[in-house]
């Protein structure tokens, strides 16, 4: 049996995470491929459906990356989100889906060095969790 | 609430619930109504109104169908770049262009070495035309590179320019993977899956134009902002300069001589500075502070404190009366750094811009004790006023530059140095006063301890600077500043022995290299090494220097009597107000952040906002005065074209899904979506002109009532779809 | 380890070569000791860096080096590294060999035996460490055997005794601390110092350890990875019970006092105040400071296995001894047992035992009680 290797969706807004991502890039710090990307222009327009609908078409975790608090592009955004988030963990784990699988980072744009550790340490941790555990349910 | 919840969130309920317990069911659907009400508590937590439901609104029945996606069918078009090798490399270009060509929708499909270069463009318009392609996705580098260029390509075919998907081949997938290939290929593909699914969805948006204030904010008054302010009023703009101390000239007028001419500091800036004062263009703010600022790039509103002086300004000649009579003189001077004293009515330094005095309220004995009020009766032109109060005053202005400048290392955060604790251990801004004609000495450079002229000098580099422990980088003027100032040591004093140590001798540029030479040949010695430790014997005020002379291998100890550490240059310690107020990114080194290095070294993240000086990081007068007269030119070119063209991703609100329940204008913090008052359900309506697209209130409203474009909830879901689907 | 491990390890390649580590080397006053040249032929050249014995011994693990450089790395760690391979290798002078086998065999590098580490207690009731006391008193091997630092750890006795404190300690039981093996590069040495130590303090359910000796303090803290007892320095406890009035002070001393911090104590713990401020609190004493005192104090040259390797040359505790006297002080309080030990020393081989007396701080306490 080959390694499990997860699949992550990272939600990104455009002014920190993303940009702290293409730093990443540009200074050409290694992780590994598992995660892929979607531009959001802020964390405040992640909808909780976008992480239910990133597990149920099979995610195994699902990365959140916005301006530190206070550095916010759109002055709140990122405090809604996290407030959301918590909440969606919360549904989440009463589906029985570990709500470590979500992760909230705060990566401003200099901090290419901490995108790449989070997406690793991230890939770390849901390997050690294992595939999503929706993976195969019977769509409906 | 479980009808609207069981619409909003349909697409997945009937999957997950029906595999849940009675139980789970119910605490699902409680949960799932927190979510919403999330955003109600972010709102109440940042005291905005608690919200009012209208029950009646809130159960309506939900239609999605019959929306319009664009008049015709996709036709799409996908070039992925080869960025020269930087993708080709690691991914398999001609493998990921198969892939793409088996889409739908895909009608062309192509690889192509450099898509931004001239030939790549004029690929994708071809393309267009020959392919009547109506949505075009290139897969390359960061949007945040090229976005404009290929919208650019798109507009010039007559295609509308937001019907273009870039995805990232470059910084996020073949940089960060480059040792594997395979990967880095699934990867692209799956990432060109997504750019095509959202494509699909692509509608053309058409962008707002604002008009421009024909005004310009220049905060800060050192040479940056004198330089910018100039600049943009020679343009012929009105400009509103911000500075928060009594005058204009910042750490330039503290220098002395400048490197490598020798000019006078002084010589140099004042007359810049009187041109300021007599700008018929320009409105100086001194002793000012820039307390908020809201708006945006052609529509900036900013509030300007003026501090009360407690003289008034018109009214006041400058003729020094006040000073003169002032029974306290013995204010330690921070111009001169506490070398020099000044009394309570002052003005910083004589060439002083404007040449208004000020009374410093907390050493004034009519403020402290009630008593004095000798400078109001003594004053020829009656203009002491002591009920002056704090002034508010607000502006508008079209765009802003940055020019706050840097603040010195402090010293005594490296106590091997002995700063502040003995006498004749002083910093390399301190000589500058101490050998100024203007300073406190009269330009007599005397060891403070004994006023005795100096007869061994050490300089010390890189004080703060280079260090992990305080300030990483290298502070770029400090080599030069002191060879400069080993130079005129040596000037005053021909017989003294001068050193300087250092790690490198950084002489970068024009001519410095040679004023080293020049300096060397005069007789002062360079020893590479950092000073380890400096200490002094008992009972004496001499120093003792320990270094190793790293070229000889040789650890030494050497006596000075006096020694000048070359403090590094560090971000204001007050940058932080600014940067919270306009929303600015910092670099690691916590200067403020240019929008690119290399191509946008003058522009910030915040559209109208320039930046120019040491703010943005160390550099010496030339290179302040060159990036001060290019954030200038930046600045006002907005202000030329005369209105700005905002960006069409913003919210909008179907009316017929709105159940006015007004959790989106409790989230949104411009006040950009609020109840429309001309509708009779006071359904939510969008401000364009204030709508920044950031989506806060797509993502709360419970009735999926706002669309926000670019970025539509039916895009990101496509995209989810895509990127979770292995690629074949 | 090779030289390629060593630059990985410490790593090197960081280095700028400002030379601030070597600047401010306490031994390169007596020896050609250039740690800065020692990095840079294993990183640049990856040749391990051979030099004369007496280069590498004179190292005395102060840390001032790493204190002071920009770049956080340890270059006396690194040269510990090296020694590690000399020693490995045989290459060690025999008094160093000495004091290593009798850590070995007798638990402590003084080549004493180990029933006689109770000695100094002979007059004194001092009891064994039960579960229900306070505090262990670590007394450490040199309080324990030399005969001068024996009156510290017996005024630090009588101080803990006034005061009323519960304490015990582990009598023939007790071992050596490592630190100095440590720093004489014995690192499989010193594991199994640690080991057994760890073991021991298990056995006793340890919460709260007191010791008299700043390297004993600083190894427990800082390099005993399992550590779940609290340690202490016998200045920082002494101090805490002025500070609760649980001494009455007797007598005066009329004393100008001058303070010495310890590089163990001082630069590599930061404690600066507690000593300073029990000295301050005896009755009818002035406190003077040294120019270099705090984190640019000197170092004696006790550490790093110096007290049992003589390198030739000037010795820094005279020079700090005469600095002393100079600043018109009658004591020199030093609150380590190398620091007394090599400061009396330096009092006799220069001649001044007039002038000056070394104490430690305990002493001057416990003389006022």
């Amino acid at each position: 049996m080959t390694e499990f290797e997860p699949v992550i969706i990272g939600l990104t807004c455009n002014w920190c995470a993303y940009a702290g991502a293409d730093l990443a890039g540009t200074s050409k710090i290694q992780y590994p491929p598992n995660i892929r990307i979607i531009r959001v222009m802020c964390t405040g327009r992640i909808e909780p459906e976008f992480i239910f609908d990133a597990f149920r078409m099979g995610a195994d975790g699902v990365l959140i990356g916005g301006c530190h608090l206070g550095d916010c592009h759109y002055q709140e955004g990122n405090y809604k989100t996290a407030l959301r988030v918590s909440i969606t963990r919360e549904v989440l784990k009463s589906l029985g889906i570990e709500p470590e699988r979500v992760r909230l980072e705060w990566i401003s744009a200099s901090e290419g060095k901490k995108f790449s550790e989070t997406v690793k340490s991230f890939i770390e941790e849901i390997r050690r969790l294992g595939p999503n555990p929706l993976k195969g349910a019977p769509e409906a | 609430m479980q009808i609207v919840w069981t619409s909003t969130l349909h697409s997945y309920m009937p999957i997950f619930v029906s595999f849940l317990h009675p139980l789970q069911q119910s605490q699902f659907l409680f949960y799932c109504c927190l979510i919403s009400l999330s955003s109600l508590h972010a709102g109440k937590a940042l005291n905005r109104p608690i919200l009012r439901f209208q029950s009646s609104s809130w159960v309506r029945t939900v239609s999605r169908t019959g929306k319009s996606r664009g008049p015709e069918e996709p036709r799409i078009g996908v070039f992925i770049c080869h960025c020269g090798s930087n993708i080709a490399d690691i991914v398999d270009v001609k493998e990921v262009v198969d892939f793409a060509s088996k889409f739908p929708n895909v009608v062309f499909a192509v690889d192509e070495r450099y898509v931004c270069s001239e030939p790549g463009q004029a690929l994708i318009r071809e393309n267009i035309r020959k392919h009547k392609l109506n949505r075009v996705i290139v897969a390359s580098c960061s949007p945040r590179m090229h976005e404009t260029t290929f919208r650019k390509a798109l507009e010039a075919e007559g295609l509308n320019p937001f019907l273009l998907e870039i995805t990232n081949l470059r910084e996020q997938c073949s940089w960060v993977h480059m040792h594997e290939p395979r990967k880095a290929t699934q990867k692209a593909k799956v990432l060109v899956a997504s750019a095509i699914a959202k494509a699909t969805l692509l509608e053309p948006l058409t962008p707002m134009k604002f008009s421009v204030t024909p005004a310009a904010l220049v905060i800060g008054g050192g040479i940056a902002g004198i330089q910018a302010s100039l600049d943009l009023a020679n343009i012929g703009f009105k400009v509103h300069l911000v500075e928060k101390t009594p005058s204009i000239g910042g750490h330039m007028a503290q220098l002395d001589k400048t490197f490598p001419t020798l000019d006078c500091s002084a010589c140099i800036l004042t007359p810049k500075m009187v041109d300021v004062s007599r700008h018929p263009n320009i409105t100086l703010w001194s002793y000012s502070e820039v307390e908020s600022i809201s708006g945006f790039i052609g529509n900036f509103k900013a509030t300007i404190v003026e501090k009360a002086r407690y003289i008034n300004k018109s009214l006041c000649t400058g003729c020094g009366t006040c000073a003169s009579k002032c029974p306290v003189k013995t204010i330690p001077n921070e111009f001169d750094l506490g070398l020099g004293t000044r009394s309570v009515a002052y003005i910083p330094f004589p060439q002083a811009v404007p040449l208004i005095y000020t009374i410093d309220k907390e050493n004034c004995l009519y403020f402290t004790k009630g008593v004095c009020r000798v400078c109001e009766k003594t004053c020829p032109f009656k203009a002491v006023d002591f009920n002056q109060q704090d002034k508010k005053v607000e502006i508008e202005v079209g765009t802003i530059v940055i020019a706050t400048g840097y603040d010195l290392f402090d010293a005594n955060r490296k106590p091997e140095y002995g700063y502040k604790q003995y006498k004749n251990v002083l910093t390399n801004l301190e000589f500058e006063r101490l050998i100024s004609a203007a300073g406190p000495t009269g330009g007599q450079l005397v060891r403070p301890s004994d006023g005795r002229a100096p007869k061994k000098i050490a300089f010390v580099q890189c004080i703060g600077s280079r260090d992990i422990l305080t300030n990483p980088y290298c502070s770029r003027v400090c080599c030069m500043a002191s060879v400069k100032q080993a130079h005129q040591a040596k000037e005053k004093y021909p017989d003294a022995k001068v050193f300087v140590f250092y790690i490198d001798l950084r002489t970068f540029g024009k001519g410095y290299e040679e004023f080293l030479w020049r300096v060397q040949e005069e007789g002062v010695n360079l020893v590479r090494g950092k000073v380890a430790e400096i200490y002094r014997k008992p009972k004496d005020e001499n120093l003792t220097v320990l270094f190793e002379d790293t070229l000889l291998g040789q650890t030494r100890e050497m006596d000075f009597d006096m020694v000048i550490l070359a403090a590094g240059l560090e971000p204001r310690v007050d940058a932080q107000q600014i940067q919270k107020a306009l929303k600015l990114s910092m670099s690691p080194d916590s200067f403020f952040l240019e929008a690119h290095p290399k191509l946008r070294p003058v522009e910030t993240h915040i559209a109208g906002v320039y930046l120019c000086g040491c703010a943005q990081g160390p550099k010496d007068i030339p290179d302040v005065v060159a990036q001060a007269s290019a954030a200038a030119s930046q600045a006002s070119i907005p202000l030329i074209q005369g209105e700005v063209v905002s960006e069409p991703t913003i919210a909008y609100v179907d009316k017929e899904l709105c159940c006015s329940c007004k959790i989106c204008e409790s989230v949104c913090v411009y006040d950009a979506i609020e109840a429309d008052e001309t509708d009779e359900e006071k359904r939510a309506k969008v401000n364009e002109a204030l709508c920044v697209g950031c989506g806060s209130c797509a993502a709360a409203c419970p009735a999926r009532a706002i669309t926000m474009y670019g970025f539509t909830k039916e895009q990101i879901s496509k995209q989810l779809a895509a990127l979770l689907t292995e690629p074949t | 380890m090779s030289a390629h491990d060593l630059t990985q390890k410490h790593k090197l390649l960081e280095c700028i070569q400002c030379g601030m580590c070597t600047g401010v080397c306490p031994v390169s006053k007596k020896t050609n000791l250039n740690v800065r040249n020692y990095m840079r032929e294993a990183a640049v050249y990856g040749e391990l860096p051979r030099h004369p014995e007496n280069e590498l011994w004179s190292c005395t693990t102060c840390a001032t080096c790493e204190a002071r450089c920009p770049k956080e790395i340890k270059p006396y760690e690194f040269l510990i590294d090296i020694r590690g391979s000399d020693v490995e290798a045989g290459k060690i002078a025999t008094t160093l060999r000495d004091a290593l086998e009798s850590v070995f065999k007798n638990g402590n590098p003084w080549g004493r035996i180990r029933s006689k580490r109770t000695e100094w207690t002979q007059d004194l009731a001092v009891k064994h460490y039960a579960k229900d006391m306070d505090f262990l008193y670590f007394v450490g091997c040199t309080p324990a055997y030399d005969p001068r630092a024996q009156e510290v750890a017996k005024s630090f006795v009588t101080c803990l005794e006034k005061a009323g404190i519960s304490f015990g300690i582990l009598g023939t039981e007790e071992n050596c601390c490592g630190n100095e093996v440590y720093g004489m590069g014995e690192k499989g040495l010193f594991e199994h110092l640690a080991e057994a130590n760890q073991k021991l303090f298990r056995k006793y359910d340890l919460k709260q350890l007191v010791t008299s000796c700043p390297h004993s303090y600083h190894t427990f803290k800082n390099r005993y990875e399992t550590r779940n007892f609290e340690v202490n320095h016998h200045t920082q406890l002494l101090a805490n019970l002025i500070d609760e009035e649980r001494l009455a002070f007797q007598k005066k001393l009329g004393k100008k006092i001058i303070y010495h911090d310890p590089c163990f104590l001082g630069k590599q713990n930061n404690i600066y105040d507690e000593p300073r401020k029990i000295i301050e609190s005896l009755p009818d004493v002035e406190l003077l400071e040294f120019d270099r005192s705090r984190e640019r104090s000197l170092c004696c040259e006790g550490g790093g296995g110096r007290m049992w390797i003589d390198i030739p040359g000037p010795r820094l505790a005279e020079a700090r001894v005469q600095e002393a006297i100079d600043y018109g002080a009658q004591i020199l309080a030093v609150a380590c047992p190398f620091c007394l030990s090599t400061f009396e020393d330096a009092v006799k081989t220069a001649g001044v035992e007039d002038q000056i007396q070394i104490k430690d701080v305990a002493e001057l306490l416990s003389q006022t009680l």
